[in-house]
């Protein structure tokens, strides 16, 4: 997903402006319906991330309750979830694109804005802070009243107190403008279905005309969490790939207390010693040959700058460049970044510059990507004509680009690894959508894993007939638990629910049918931010119609004995219908005077 | 005994045998069932000994247990039941009747196709004529000539008639096929197929010049009167004649009186076998110089299929049919009133009947 303009260089209100249509906050009837959305999302995420069952309480209270739509409300959504460090609150709130969800294993939260962006509504609509109420151990309360510096892009802290609570999790309260009359039935939908593919939830929702909605858990299993993994080589861009291998560069930037300690141990230093420079100097050209490369890096850095370890903690490396021989820091006290210019004559910077120049292409390949071994690294440098032994830092633009390519056209990967999703898995769906929809027919099935792009992905999907269920086909749209309820046309499962032949299997337009379809990925491939729906990839379609096809054989086969039994029914009649006749026929025939004993007969009809 | 009363006698103890069969499988808490002649293609096999078509082995079962078959089976109980009251009171009703009698009872057909073929099951399982059940046809024939014959319907019982009493003939209707054949002059019964002749016999006083009884056939014979042609020769002793149209389906006419046809392969009674085709024969055409008309397409196709019939594989029956074949041309029974009105009675019809005596 690309956003127009990086937040960086914008104000967080431009920023809302320019993108409030694609996430989601086009008018007050769409931005009240995508706040509760952001909202009950991030507290589902951080339940599932911590296996909590979920209790989530939302409201939706006006401010005033005789003026007419669109008016100011007051959204909450309070959670039991693991809440959030109050160091980081301003943080999580007070900024567009923080998150910790980035990983690659699926959540819901993607890309580290919706609660902000429902935060920035509410205030550029109603001037009003967001209150954050936090507790992460279940007895001290963090309330937070939090307004956006929107010209310095800053928090700003209106309240901190701290209180007493007996319970963990999040409560978060938003003023924003928002027109519930027309987007009542929508978030009710939302709500609905939310509890649907996610039956180990309880969720209320009190409505502002007092209507309150209760969807307690149907089950108190959690569906087993998904792993975080390293990014398959079919997914990756030339970006990506930048950042991957400046990321392996980047492992010596925290230096804190405990790797200093570490350190001093290595060299065996002990008390100040370590402030004398020159006493340091020789204790680490001593030690040199039994020391971790990481804290030969660490080292090399501090002589090549001539720091003590007391002003190593205070700067962070921002990057060396080998080709101009320069390191670039940022000082924490000073707020600022220095350049130096550093001695290439040096031991020290040999070593750094050896070190900086990364590792071999194969190391890289195996280490940061999943499922690539030894002999698919050397099998894929040989494809892409590199030495397998090339140092990734020293790749021009030019390799970078190529190497990205083939990545993409190397056919001997292993399928990405789906152990970092997370469907909700054939059970637990199964007892949803029976609680539900009462039906008399239901099945479900869970599609083995797939990939489009690099990116695992796995489709679940459930069939429910009859029983309660009014007629029409009815469907159902899930991507990473979370209902998706707008552009339901434009969608992938639209379209396969579309294109299949449903005469072959018995099926009408008015038969009382319900779908169901999840699609969980590290990556769905939304069309808009606002997350509403699924573009079409060959792979994600192709499982769609699989699990669809897969379902219907099943229900026509319940249909054809339903039917079946049915016509058991009218089989039984047939007989009281023309038993009494054959008997009233035969008597006449043989000349008996009363009729034979025929209703032992139906005794043998079960 | 009288004929009749025997017959009805028979049937009559027939049907209560399969009541009573019915009864007791219900009474014991058994779906009756019983089987029914197969009368499929494949079951209709030419018996050369009856010279007729007949039912192999084959049967097929009708079990009121059958959801499938539990309806046909109440229609064919009911036919019976029906049928049985008909014999008992002395009534009689046509096919058509029997399609709307049986509403009466809550038992629908659908329509009388669907009738029509229950009472042929229940002809196949009896192996007795609709007409022995007082089920008769719409479609009538006429006899005429000296033979009386005693009526056994209702009101009319024991009331005789010479069947030559009447200048039109008499029509061959229930009352006539279930009268007792008392007595006749006759000595030979002449089957033709077309109503105008019959009138021109009849006219010309064939029965009288040749001692016979003539019936008109109305085109390919009804049950009833083949029944009747049979009783004649059975019961009088008398030889049948036929003569029709010159061309295949008059040909054909001739063998269903002779050897009955395929759809009535389940009955017996219907044929008979000593009966003679006295013409016109194909080769009459070139003989007698007779007016001509062109074969039609679906002509020719009925001559191909017939050709594989057992029964036309030897005798006139298979010459004069590749005659027809050959000269792709037929003449009609009137063709002969190029030559004058009474030119079939004077020349051909004599000439004919001595020739069939070699035959
Ligand atoms: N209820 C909550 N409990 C605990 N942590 C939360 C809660 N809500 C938000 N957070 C934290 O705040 C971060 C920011 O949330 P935000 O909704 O802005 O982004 P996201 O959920 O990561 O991505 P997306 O933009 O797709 O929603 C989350 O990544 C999470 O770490
Ligand atoms: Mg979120």
């Amino acid at each position: 997903m690309t956003f127009n303009e990086s937040f960086n260089q914008i104000s967080p209100s431009e920023f809302f402006y320019r993108n409030r249509d694609l996430a989601g906050f086009s008018n007050p009837t769409r931005s009240i319906y995508t706040s509760v959305r952001e909202l009950v999302e991030n507290s589902l995420d951080a339940c599932d991330q911590n296996r909590i069952l979920p209790n989530i309480y939302v409201t939706i209270q006006p401010t005033q309750q005789q003026k007419s739509d669109p008016k100011h409300y007051i959204l909450t959504v309070d959670d039991n979830g693991p809440g959030i460090d109050h160091n980081h609150i301003p943080l999580a709130f007070g900024t567009v694109l923080y998150g910790s969800k980035f990983g690659l294993n699926q959540a819901r939260g993607m890309f580290g804005l919706g609660a902000t962006m429902a935060i920035l509504y509410g205030q550029i609509t109603t001037n009003k802070p967001v209150r954050v109420n936090s507790s992460i151990d279940g007895s001290n309360r963090h309330e937070y009243e939090i307004l956006l510096d929107i010209q310095k892009n800053k928090p700003i802290i209106i309240k901190h107190s701290i209180t007493s609570t007996k319970k963990k999790g999040l409560s978060i309260s938003i003023c924003l403008e928002g027109d519930y009359s027309k987007a009542g039935s929508k978030i009710r939908d939302y709500i609905y279905q939310t509890s649907l593919i996610t039956p180990y939830a309880s969720i209320k929702f009190h409505d502002p005309k007092g209507n309150k909605y209760n969807y307690e858990r149907i089950t108190k299993f959690i569906p087993s969490s998904p792993t975080i993994i390293k990014p398959h080589p079919y997914g990756i861009d030339v970006e990506t790939l930048r950042r991957m291998i400046s990321d392996t560069s980047y492992k010596i930037s925290n230096v804190d207390n405990l790797m200093i300690a570490r350190i001093k141990n290595e060299l065996k230093m002990r008390g100040d010693v370590h402030n004398n420079y020159v006493v340091m100097k020789q204790t680490i050209k001593k030690r040199w040959p039994y020391l971790s490369s990481q804290t030969k890096t660490i080292l090399s850095i501090l002589l090549c700058l001539k720091l003590n370890f007391n002003q190593l903690v205070k700067i962070k490396i921002e990057s060396i460049d080998i080709a101009r021989n320069t390191l670039t820091y940022w000082n924490y006290e000073k707020s600022k970044s220095f350049v130096t210019q550093l001695n290439i004559s040096s031991f020290y910077y040999k070593h750094l510059a050896n070190e900086f120049k990364g590792d071999t292409l194969e190391t890289f390949l195996t280490k940061q990507f999943q499922r690539v071994g030894r002999h698919t690294a050397e099998k894929f440098t040989e494809f892409a004509h590199f030495r397998p032994g090339k140092r990734i830092m020293l790749m021009t633009n030019q390799e970078l680009v190529h190497l990205s390519d083939s990545l993409q056209k190397f056919s001997e990967f292993l399928s990405p690894d789906p152990s970092c999703l997370a469907p909700l898995g054939e059970n637990l769906l199964e007892k949803g959508i029976a609680k539900f929809f009462n039906p008399d027919f239901v099945s479900v099935v869970q599609r083995k894993a797939s990939a489009y792009s690099g990116f695992p992905f796995i489709v679940e999907m459930g069939v429910a007939y009859g029983g309660s269920i009014v007629n029409g086909i009815k469907l159902y749209r899930f991507a990473n638990r979370i209902p998706l309820l707008y552009d339901e046309s434009s969608d992938v499962v639209f379209k396969v629910i579309n294109d299949i032949d449903w005469n072959r299997y018995k099926i009408k337009n008015e038969s009382p049918l319900v779908i169901i379809s999840h699609i969980c990925s590290t990556r769905i491939p939304y069309k808009t931010v606002g997350k509403e729906n699924v573009a079409d990839r060959n792979e994600i379609e192709r499982e769609l119609k699989l699990a669809l096809q897969f379902l219907s054989r099943k229900l026509s086969s319940y249909m054809s004995k339903k039917g079946k039994a049915a016509m058991e029914k009218k089989r039984v009649n047939l007989y009281f219908t023309y038993m009494p006749l054959i008997a009233r026929f035969c008597t006449e025939l043989s000349e008996k005077l009363k009729e034979p004993n025929y209703k032992k007969i139906f005794n043998e009809l079960k | 005994m009288k004929y009749k009363e025997n017959k009805n006698r028979i049937l009559s103890d027939l049907l209560k045998k399969y009541g009573a069969r019915i009864y007791n499988d219900l009474d014991n808490g058994i779906f009756p069932k019983f089987l029914i002649p197969s009368r499929s293609t494949r079951n209709i096999i030419y018996d050369k000994k009856l010279r007729q078509y007949v039912l192999g082995n084959n049967a097929s079962m009708r079990n009121s247990k059958n959801i499938l078959q539990l309806r046909s089976f109440t229609q064919l109980v009911w036919l019976a039941f029906f049928a049985n009251r008909l014999i008992k009171e002395q009534k009689s009703s046509t096919l058509r009747d029997i399609y709307y009698s049986s509403q009466a009872f809550s038992i629908d057909f659908e329509d009388q196709p669907e009738s029509d073929n229950i009472i042929v099951d229940l002809e196949s399982v009896l192996s007795r004529p609709r007409e022995d059940l007082h089920i008769f046809p719409e479609e009538r024939s006429s006899v005429f000539g000296d033979l009386v014959i005693e009526y056994t319907v209702p009101g009319y019982e024991g009331k005789r008639t010479n069947l030559s009493d009447h200048p039109d003939g008499y029509l061959i209707g229930p009352s006539l096929s279930s009268a007792e054949l008392i007595e006749t002059s006759a000595d030979l019964v002449i089957a033709i197929e077309k109503g105008g002749l019959f009138t021109r016999f009849i006219e010309e006083k064939v029965d009288k010049k040749f001692k016979s009884i003539i019936i008109d056939t109305a085109g390919q014979a009804p049950r009833s009167t083949r029944y009747l042609l049979r009783r004649l020769h059975d019961e009088l002793k008398l030889p049948v004649v036929i003569l029709t149209d010159g061309d295949v389906y008059g040909e054909h006419i001739a063998m269903v009186i002779k050897s009955g046809s395929a759809n009535a392969a389940h009955l017996r009674e219907l044929t008979v076998p000593d009966a003679k085709w006295l013409g016109v024969w194909a080769s009459d055409i070139e003989k007698y110089k007779l007016p001509t008309i062109p074969m039609t397409e679906s002509d020719i196709k009925r001559i191909h299929d017939l050709k594989k019939d057992p029964r036309y594989q030897h005798g006139i029956w298979k010459t004069e049919l590749d005659v027809f074949l050959k000269i792709k041309r037929k003449a009609e029974l009137e063709a002969f009133s190029k030559y004058g009105l009474t030119n079939i009675t004077d020349k051909y019809l004599p000439q004919k009947l001595e020739l069939a005596k070699s035959l």
